[in-house]
């Protein structure tokens, strides 16, 4: 009987299921565990974790695992609160993205564009998942998938805001207070994550399973 | 059908995995995430050595009497597979090591 009701609670929780699949991968099982584990150790009193340590470790994971378990993980399609919930955690926001204070968003951006590897995958993400242009078509949409992913464990580090099922908003860990007169400028910025079409479609065209193929990485 | 259960149980030790819950391991967590449990199941009859043999006689002629001691070798992991990660149903992630064999032997 309580094995009926967990194969049940599975069915309905498509996060869960994809979690199956990375565990009973060896690779997966394994990159996932470090991650999580990096990013959930305590360091000391003061700091609950390494957030550098955490990025790095999440890093590894999409550089290494194939996408077909990777992006189940991430872009998982919910019904349920419990089934969001876990998809936003699957970053271990705790440590990879929430921080005491908020930047201000350009400051982010400044950080990032000083640093080679996130200045080139930020200008993939917005080539490649561009909000505005009817040209995000299917065609693009792993693209921009890919793109989105490659933000992960840097210093835009995106992630969904909470557990909505019905309505997910992706964002960065900042706000547009204190921006002074580049306040329109950091409002733009942003939402290229919280009002992306592109990347919205993107995700619900990944989880529907509608004419994605997935090559491994 | 009775030989196939007689062979079945002289099966030499060896790695088997099944696929079963955090919850069902009994470790005192509450997940529904799904891992594969590999465990080591088998005899151990031709891994019997000249010890097992002279631990059972010495303890045969009564010269052992009230130690607990085991005269044959035992089908156990030699090592065990890597950590496992998993998120509670309370939202909290857990990892637990040496859950899960990686390579069997008689010892």
């Amino acid at each position: 009987m309580k094995g009926t009701d967990s194969a049940a609670a599975s069915r309905s929780n498509p996060c869960l299921e994809a979690a199956k699949a990375c565990n009973l991968n060896d690779n997966c099982k394994k990159l996932r565990s470090a991650y999580i584990s990096t990013c959930n150790k305590e360091v000391s009193a003061s700091e609950h974790c390494s957030q550098r340590r955490c990025r790095k470790a999440l890093r590894h994971f999409f550089d290494q695992v194939p996408s077909a378990y990777s992006y189940r993980l991430l872009f998982c399609p919910c019904k349920d609160q419990a089934c969001a919930e876990r998809r936003r955690q699957t970053i271990v926001p705790d440590c990879s993205y929430q921080e005491t204070e908020k930047p201000n968003c350009l400051t982010l951006r400044s950080q990032c564009r000083a640093e080679p590897l996130c200045r080139s995958r930020l200008a993939d993400f917005h080539s490649n998942c561009q909000a505005f242009l009817t040209s995000c078509s299917r065609d693009n949409y792993q693209a921009c998938l890919d793109s989105y992913t490659g933000l992960i464990g840097l210093d835009l580090t995106p992630n969904y805001v909470d557990a909505s099922f019905s309505n997910p908003m992706i964002s960065l860990w900042c706000s547009c207070q204190g921006s002074g007169n580049m306040e329109e400028e950091c409002e733009k910025f942003l939402k290229d994550f919280t009002e992306n079409a592109c990347l919205r479609n993107a995700i619900q065209a990944f989880g529907n399973g509608t004419g994605l193929t997935f090559s491994p990485k | 059908n009775r030989m196939k259960r007689a062979k079945a149980r002289h099966k030499p030790c060896s790695l088997k995995e099944l696929e079963v819950t955090i919850s069902e391991l009994g470790l005192g967590y509450n997940s529904d995430e799904t891992v594969l449990f590999r465990y080591c199941s088998g005899t151990c009859e031709s891994a019997v050595r000249n010890y097992d043999v002279s631990l059972k006689h010495v303890r045969s002629i009564r010269k052992i009497r009230k130690e607990k001691v085991r005269a044959r070798p035992c089908c156990r992991p030699l090592s065990y597979d890597d950590d496992v990660s998993f998120l509670d149903t309370g939202n909290r992630y857990y990892t637990v090591n040496e859950v899960s064999a990686k390579e069997c032997g008689c010892v």
